[in-house]
């Protein structure tokens, strides 16, 4: 199970797993972000290559136009992921 | 050890996970492990599936549960050659601007899993991945 919806905050929140089979849901909602955008992980159990994929692509997107995802309440098994993959260096996070 | 197949079929990884993720909660098997674990047989289960459209056969997942460690056998009996003990050059050192989305997926498997073995023979590939406790390696 995967959801991503815009909270009264502003915030999008994940909940659940973001793997290969979720992420036409995950590119689909974060194709229409635009501006500066922040991702709540807090419920977000587990992302895999696929997810990642998504979150890069967003993000080169928007610095096209200066803004630029960031990422709060990251677990740290998807943590981990980040670091693994230099995300950590790309994206402004802040972890759990 | 217990085994299953799935059909080669990207909407099977919930069935998948739920699978492994029963036989590690009824072993109590440590976050730290099940994680890896879960990423390891999802990149290469989709890996499997994605770069070998052509194929038919199901792919059988044997999980082995020992000490708090968890071990699994992904046998592919239909499988196109790619080894993927291989370093595919992900530079995760690379500005935004050069990165480039996807390849991660191997990159990740190397870094969080304890071992990982390839054997590929007459078409049939056998990938083998283990992970041991964090507490257990030190």
């Amino acid at each position: 199970m995967f959801e991503i919806n815009l909270a009264e905050s502003g915030d999008v929140v994940c909940r659940g797993r973001l793997d290969a089979a979720q992420s036409e849901k995950a590119e689909a909602f974060m194709g229409s972000l635009s501006v500066n955008s922040t991702l709540d992980f807090e419920h977000l159990e587990y992302i895999s290559s696929a997810g990642l994929a998504i979150l890069l692509k967003t993000q080169k997107r928007l610095s096209a136009s200066g803004a630029a995802l960031r990422i709060v309440n990251v677990n740290k098994h998807i943590y981990d992921i980040f670091r693994y993959s230099g995300f950590n260096a790309i994206f402004e996070i802040e972890t759990l | 050890m217990t085994e299953k197949t799935f059909s080669r079929d990207v909407d099977n990884l919930s069935e998948i996970y739920q699978f492994v993720e029963d036989l590690m909660s009824a072993s109590d098997i440590d976050a730290s492990v099940r994680f890896p674990i879960h990423l390891a047989m999802e990149e290469l289960f989709v890996n499997l599936v994605t770069y070998n459209p052509g194929a038919r056969r199901d792919i059988l997942v044997e999980v082995e549960i020992a000490n708090q460690g968890v071990k699994i056998t992904i046998t592919d009996q239909d499988a196109a050659e790619f080894d993927v003990t291989q370093q595919r050059g992900v530079d995760t050192s690379a500005s935004l601007k050069e990165r480039k989305p996807g390849g991660l997926g191997l990159h990740l498997i190397q870094h969080m899993v304890d071992t990982l073995e390839y054997d590929y023979r007459d078409g049939r590939s056998k990938i083998r991945f283990s992970k041991e406790p964090e507490s257990h390696d030190v």
